[in-house]
């Protein structure tokens, strides 16, 4: 899972957006004098971002939407083929398992938000050499995604790290083949990126569990809520829109997962562990196949507009 | 917006506007000279060993062609076909580039490489006939032959005394035997063969992919293959690890280096890795040729090449067939094998006596080169032409030949399966 889309995000406002006129329904008439030189002073300075945006994301995004309908070679000028591309994909079994591992990541996204709900309870102690622990934790996200793929990748090795534990332990004879097993490669996968992600959502919900109030805590103490309740009752509900934030961005981030599989397996062993975007990728840049590519990846968007939505849906927060 | 906001923010970007105006202007003025042909060149993985060496030839070149401005950029093997691809489409290709056969093929079948028939013109005999054949896609030439490659088998000598081994296998099946043969009695594996590119299997045995226009790789004897594969798969005679992955090369050598496989197929180079990082197990290796399939063709031929993109053209591209030229003559292919350890392409290279009068008692590296160079007139580079939506056909057959090696699939239903789909791709 990458987690570089979580860096750009932004933690849902609480109030208001500044500058927002409290009736909206005057705005019209209000838009004069300086509110009116203010709201061009916001749009002169958010151009440049919008400007990259647009060259950079819009642009390439309306062009590969359009391109995955025509029938495109690398120096032929595209011709319109309709849904072509998307009849080849449904014509396609790797593509039906890419899609299917691409679900079956999802089941990283509860493990990954209990974890890191843990780790940052954890290490919200004030305890001697905490500071320590939460580098440490935080560690596998600095890392760059081909060291932690060169690494696990001798780990699972036959020969590797883990085998060789397990062997000593005597809990297995024969070593396991944990990325050259089809029925285990993506389970392994996952676990990677597990282990990558714990310390991301361990500092947003570090930070979300320091923005509670003292005080709230401390009137449910004065009440008599033991600790267990003031966790569920005080700590969880105050930290709902970073859990709604965390759990979008996990789940897309594992609808999208790439570099795992690009680095340590390259979607085998037979085809187990392609998912959505390995596919497009593959179809893109291995197979110069673009407008497959192009289509696969529309498919991978749809399944993430719809995921994201379901957590919209689930998980907003009713009551502030 | 009034005049005093604009001026603010005049006044703010006005350092950072300038800086860019500048590196603007700085990177408008190249550093080559407007009289000179830039000729931008890529090779494959080739730094920092060869650092040395192209460096030189570059010195050289460019003491005698005061009118060309080279310029060398090495890109790594695994993200030279992401770059190239890019480069093509953004126009900003260089006008040289290494490839090997199968992707210059690729490259050729949509436009993106320029024959180079016109600029080769006499010189193309000076090169052996098995390259040029091996570059020659639809009658026309797409690159200037550099080097090659072919395999040997080195064995772990010791391994196959603890298994009771007397006779290296001469054939794929031999060899297969001999593989469950050291698993049951020294409990290493045997060796690993490329099932990542289970297509070139077939190929080296002299089993075809298509017939006719229809595939036939569901025969009896492509069963019968698979069968024995998988036989030894299941027995623990091949290595697990990147069994099926495109390039197995690197856990390969990885476990012969350690101990843990008997038998190595890799070019002859790959000895001078295993010499430098497990001296003990370079002390009981022996060489022997390759295993050599019904066609009687070698395995490993890999012809590298320098290629041309599309837009190379005019004086640039008379240039760079000039630099190419001087690369891969005779002279340069020489010291450049010697120095890689691979086999040159151009005729007289290939006939020095370092290459044919090799002595046999030189260790394992030099046995290998021995053996690599009598194998030089029988090496092809095996790869499947003229099949449109290739990618998606071979990874179909990957895919089915996989699933029946590690039993997941019954090995005539799944090679049925697959060649039903290519049937149904192929054009009638």
């Amino acid at each position: 899972m990458s987690v570089d889309s979580a860096r750009i995000a932004v933690p849902e406002p609480r109030g208001a957006p500044a500058g927002r006129a409290p009736d909206e329904r005057a705005r019209p008439e209000a838009m004069s004098g300086p509110r009116a030189r203010q709201a061009r002073q916001a749009w002169l300075f958010l151009a440049p971002a919008l400007v990259l945006l647009a060259v950079f994301t819009f642009w390439p995004v309306l062009w590969g939407s359009i391109l995955a309908f025509t029938e495109y070679k690398i120096i032929t000028p595209p011709t319109w083929v309709g849904l072509q591309n998307f009849e080849d994909l449904l014509d396609d079994p790797v593509f039906y398992i890419s899609i299917r591992n691409s679900l079956l990541y999802l089941l990283i996204v509860p493990a990954i938000q209990l974890g890191a709900i843990a780790l940052a309870v954890l290490v919200n102690n004030n305890l001697p050499g905490i500071k320590l622990f939460r580098a440490a934790f935080y560690m596998p996200v600095v890392t760059s995604v081909s060291v932690v793929g060169i690494m696990w990748g001798w780990m699972y090795n036959e020969q590797g790290l883990i085998n060789a534990v397990l062997q000593w332990l005597h809990l297995i004879n024969d070593p396991i083949g944990w990325l050259s097993d089809d029925r285990l490669a993506l389970f392994s996968l996952m676990l990677v990126t597990l282990w990558r992600g714990l310390g991301w959502y361990m500092v947003l919900y570090l930070a979300a569990l320091q923005s509670i109030p003292k005080d709230v805590e401390e009137a449910a103490v004065l009440d008599g809520a033991n600790r267990w309740q003031r966790f569920w009752r005080v700590t969880i509900p105050m930290i709902m829109p970073t859990i709604l934030l965390c759990t979008v961005l996990s789940t897309l981030s594992a609808m999208k997962v790439l570099e795992e599989v690009l680095i340590m397996t390259k979607g085998g062993p037979v085809s187990s562990t392609y998912t959505g975007l390995y596919y497009a990728y593959d179809q893109g840049i291995r197979a110069f196949n673009f407008p497959r590519a192009l289509a696969a990846s529309m498919v991978v968007s749809v399944f993430c507009i719809a995921i994201a939505w379901l957590n919209f849906r689930f998980l907003r927060p009713r009551h502030r | 917006m009034r005049l005093p906001a604009l001026r603010s923010l005049v006044r703010v970007a006005r350092w950072p506007g300038l800086l860019l105006l500048s590196c603007a202007l700085l990177a408008c003025d190249s550093t080559t000279a407007p009289d000179k042909v830039h000729v931008e060149f890529w090779t494959m993985s080739l730094k920092p060993k060869f650092t040395a060496y192209f460096n030189t030839l570059l010195s050289s070149y460019q003491a005698s062609h005061p009118g060309v401005a080279l310029e060398w950029v090495d890109v790594p093997w695994d993200v030279m076909q992401t770059k190239l691809t890019a480069a093509i489409v953004a126009r900003s290709a260089p006008a040289l580039v290494q490839l090997n056969v199968p992707w210059a093929y690729d490259y050729s079948l949509v436009g993106a490489l320029r024959p180079i028939d016109d600029l080769m013109g006499e010189d193309r005999a000076l090169y052996t006939d098995g390259a040029i054949a091996d570059l020659t896609f639809n009658g026309k030439l797409y690159g200037f032959p550099h080097y090659n490659s072919v395999n040997v088998m080195a064995y772990n000598t010791a391994l196959f005394r603890q298994a009771g081994i007397t006779k290296v296998p001469t054939t794929r099946e031999e060899q297969l035997a001999v593989a469950k043969q050291i698993r049951a009695r020294t409990g290493q594996y045997g060796f690993s063969p490329a099932l990542g590119k289970i297509a070139g299997v077939f190929l080296e045995e002299g089993l075809p992919l298509i017939e006719h226009n229809r595939a036939v790789f569901n025969s009896p004897a492509h069963v019968a293959l698979v069968a024995k594969l998988a036989d030894a798969y299941k027995a623990g005679g091949l290595l697990k690890d990147k069994l099926f992955s495109e390039d197995n090369y690197p856990a390969s050598i990885d476990a012969y280096k350690s101990g843990r496989m008997a038998m190595l197929e890799a070019p002859p180079s790959a000895l001078t890795r295993v010499r430098d990082d497990a001296p003990d197990v370079y002390a009981v290796t022996d060489v022997a040729p390759v295993p050599i399939g019904g066609p009687g063709i070698a395995a490993g031929g890999w012809l590298f090449h320098f290629a041309m993109p599309r837009d190379t053209t005019g004086r640039v591209a008379l240039e760079a067939a000039e630099f190419a030229k001087f690369l891969t003559n005779d002279e340069n292919q020489l010291a450049f094998a010697k120095l890689a350890g691979a086999f040159p392409t151009s005729k007289k290279a290939a006939a020095d006596p370092h290459f044919q009068n090799m002595p046999m008692d030189t260790g394992a590296y030099g046995k290998a080169m021995a053996i690599g160079a009598k194998s030089m007139n029988i090496v092809r580079t095996l790869y499947v032409a003229g099949v449109p939506g290739f990618e998606r056909l071979n990874k179909r057959l990957q895919d089915a030949v996989e699933s029946a090696i590690i039993g997941r699939r019954d090995i005539q239903a799944a090679l049925d399966d697959a060649v039903a789909f290519w049937n149904s791709k192929l054009s009638p």
